[in-house]
């Protein structure tokens, strides 16, 4: 492929799902200006490796390679635990209360409904990252659990527990008046 | 009764839609008998219903679409020429987000005839505007009158809403030189491009996805439609399938 269709194939692809990109970055980094080095960074790799791409579901493909921009950025620039934090004691540091069960009216679940932006945010940032990402991928940009799958290179099952944990875990968060 | 992890992996699964129809109808049974798992439901219901309410989108600021857009400038179309209809369809994106589409439809040799990249050009294009429509409304009311006057003819406007695929509105595109209406439809978060034009421009729709997009292509009377989304295939085929059986009339 010469670099004139590599640069065509490069609009076509992965400017479309720059957003989604952006978002993506942005909850596993953190912040703003992070994401947006993030981004660049997997650009630069998606205009290198764009003749590698076989035409499928272009969206996974492109946020598949802002991950893993996203997670070589951590190593990077984060403390070791932070990042090499293994599922096994991720799933440890996210242990949840057994019996969350309420009262017949769910007063918890209005008390969800009702969380404002910031509480939602600060919720979502505080979880471990593979469940953060987990979180971001299935209810924030709005991918099946193949592509999901696909993108954190785990298997189904493994995106499912994670995405319960998740939920749980904010739950917990929200749905405690304070 | 205890709610075990299995249940909430099946709870989860079950509201994200990603069980089984036989395994919907088993679970459906239990979350009527099980308190504790219906209001579990409700929680991540609620949960969900304010992630997507209350967190705004998202979006590259526009100094990051420079730094991305000079990554891969685009080549001046007068010194490389055309080699083929990709580049056509290519060029022509690249030529949209220039903001310079007039241009090339005045310099564009021979892009008369409909082709499935034209096609997925047109889609690509409204995906990278900040709105993928000219007329937003979810009503079709609304959305059908906007085509009187401006095309020969208006298309066909249906609501699919309670199927999954709320309208998002209408534009109007230019494939090879023929204008022609697009109604956009929503999938969850893919966005789906109905471009409808006279039948004796047919394009014929590729059996490969064209750049991840895929496409579907049908008739109906005097027209040919066009579905394009980054959708998978066999949920682009549910739409196209709903939207033919659904009735055009109020």
């Amino acid at each position: 492929m010469d670099r004139g269709d590599s640069r065509t194939r490069f609009a076509n692809v992965v400017i479309p799902h720059l957003d989604d990109a952006y978002s993506l970055a942005r909850w596993v980094t953190g912040n703003r200006a992070d994401a947006e080095d993030v981004v660049q960074e997997a650009c630069l790799r998606a205009l290198r490796g764009i003749g590698g791409f076989s035409g499928g579901n272009g969206r996974a493909w492109v946020l598949t390679i802002v991950r893993n921009a996203a997670y070589d950025w951590l190593r990077k620039n984060r403390s070791p635990a932070v990042v090499h934090m293994d599922d096994l004691e991720a799933v440890e540091r996210m242990r949840i209360a057994d019996d969350a069960t309420s009262g017949p009216d769910n007063p918890e679940a209005a008390l969800i409904a009702r969380a404002d932006e910031a509480k939602l945010d600060a919720a979502i940032l505080s979880l471990p990252t593979v469940f953060r990402e987990t979180l971001v991928l299935r209810d924030v940009q709005g991918l099946d659990y193949r592509e999901i799958a696909t993108i954190t290179d785990v298997p189904i099952g493994t995106v499912m527990s994670r995405l319960a944990r998740a939920r749980r875990k904010v739950i917990e968060m929200l749905g405690v008046d304070k | 009764m205890t709610t075990t992890e299995n249940d909430r992996l099946l709870l989860n699964a079950y509201i994200d839609g990603e069980l089984d129809p036989a395994h919907v109808l088993e679970f459906e049974r239990r979350l009527a008998e099980d308190r504790a798992l219906a209001d579990e439901r409700g929680r991540i219901e609620a949960l969900r219903g304010a992630i997507q309410d209350r967190l705004p989108r998202a979006t590259a600021s526009p100094a990051l679409r420079r730094r991305v857009a000079a990554l891969a400038p685009p080549q001046p179309f007068a010194i490389k020429g055309f080699t083929g209809w990709a580049s056509i369809a290519a060029s022509a994106a690249i030529a949209f987000a220039a903001g310079s589409f007039a241009t090339f439809v005045a310099i564009g040799p021979g892009g008369r005839e409909p082709t499935p990249e034209l096609l997925v050009a047109s889609h690509v294009r409204a995906l990278m505007a900040s709105q993928p429509v000219d007329v937003a409304s979810s009503d079709r009311h609304t959305v059908k009158p906007w085509f009187n006057g401006k095309l020969p003819q208006s298309p066909r406007v249906v609501d699919l809403a309670a199927q999954g695929f709320p309208l998002v509105g209408g534009r109007i595109d230019v494939i090879g030189l023929t204008p022609g209406p697009t109604l956009v439809y929503r999938a969850r978060l893919h966005v789906i491009s109905v471009t409808s034009l006279p039948k004796s421009r047919r394009a014929g729709a590729p059996t490969r996805p064209i750049d991840g997009y895929n496409m579907v292509e049908w008739t109906d009377g005097p027209l040919a439609y066009w579905a394009v989304s980054d959708l998978a295939a066999p949920e682009l085929e549910n739409f196209a399938k709903a939207f033919r059986a659904a009735d055009p009339e109020p």
